[in-house]
């Protein structure tokens, strides 16, 4: 895995990368196949659980590290505007082809 | 302004390249990539849909005079939001450049979806701008190496993942990698 910009935040941020990645490589395949059913809500609500389960942990762990190392960085304000700029919180419709 | 678009077909299921996304970096072949970090990320429960922002950190060997110019250093940092929609197979990819953003904007958008049932498909479109008043000689040699730069960190990660992804579809079969 690549390093974190923060090295001493790279070990958790490993760790959640290596979770979120096992966690997915479960999710995705099932939820393309459940999405061709009635099935969709059920399965993302019970996945999206599932991944709180098992990552919500060290995920906070990363973030409150990452955060603290943004913030000495510098990076906090030019990334707020980035943010402001585009929020992009929202997917964009798919293009048609 | 510049612009630059490219789109090909990746021999692998939608899945498996959306999969292999998160494990693009590091990458010899992209030795610009230097740190990569998520600083948000959701599932929504009601959709599948799952967002994600990350900061690249990359090194670029630019040019002095634009290092001098604008004071920086070669650290650039670009952010990336990322959608990827089983319902829909589509994954959207948008990035921005945090770094020199007051000077120009790369704004970037990777598209992944299915062109058939083993193949994928892949757009990229960028816009390069330089955005302040500057010199017009200094802001068309900006745009033009952000864009060469671009173009060729484009064609350097499309080797990179086309090795990634062969890679992970060999140790899913099972195949050992190089037997001693």
């Amino acid at each position: 895995m690549a390093e974190s910009l923060a090295p001493q935040c790279t070990p958790l941020k490993t760790a959640y990368d290596a979770c979120f990645n096992s966690w997915f490589e479960g999710y995705l395949e099932p939820a393309v196949a459940a999405s061709q059913t009635a099935d969709r809500e059920a399965y993302s609500k019970k996945k999206a659980e599932e991944y709180q389960q098992k990552c919500g942990k060290v995920w906070e762990e990363y973030k409150t590290c990452l955060q603290k190392a943004i913030k000495e960085s510098g990076l906090e304000p030019v990334l707020q505007q980035a943010r402001e700029e585009h929020p992009l919180t929202n997917p964009s419709p798919p293009s048609n082809h | 302004m510049h612009f630059f678009s490219q789109s090909f077909q990746y021999d692998h299921p939608w899945s498996h390249v959306v999969i292999g996304m998160w494990r693009k970096y590091p990458n010899p072949k992209c030795t610009h990539v230097v740190s990569v970090d998520v600083v948000d990320r959701s599932v929504d429960p009601q959709t599948g849909i799952i967002r994600t922002e990350r900061i690249l950190g990359c090194k670029q060997k630019a040019p002095r005079w634009i290092v001098k110019l604008f004071g920086g250093s070669e650290d650039a940092f670009v952010r990336e939001i990322c959608f990827v929609d089983p319902a829909t197979q589509n994954t959207t990819i948008t990035s921005v450049n945090l770094s020199l953003s007051q000077f120009a904007s790369c704004y970037e958008v990777v598209r992944y979806t299915p062109s058939s049932h083993n193949r994928t498909a892949f757009t990229q479109t960028a816009e390069i701008q330089a955005r302040m008043a500057l010199w017009r000689s200094a802001a068309d040699g900006l745009e033009k190496w952000l864009c060469q730069r671009f173009e060729q960190n484009a064609q350097l990660g499309k080797t990179a993942f086309t090795d990634v992804l062969r890679a992970l579809s060999e140790e899913r079969l099972g195949r050992p990698a190089m037997a001693a």
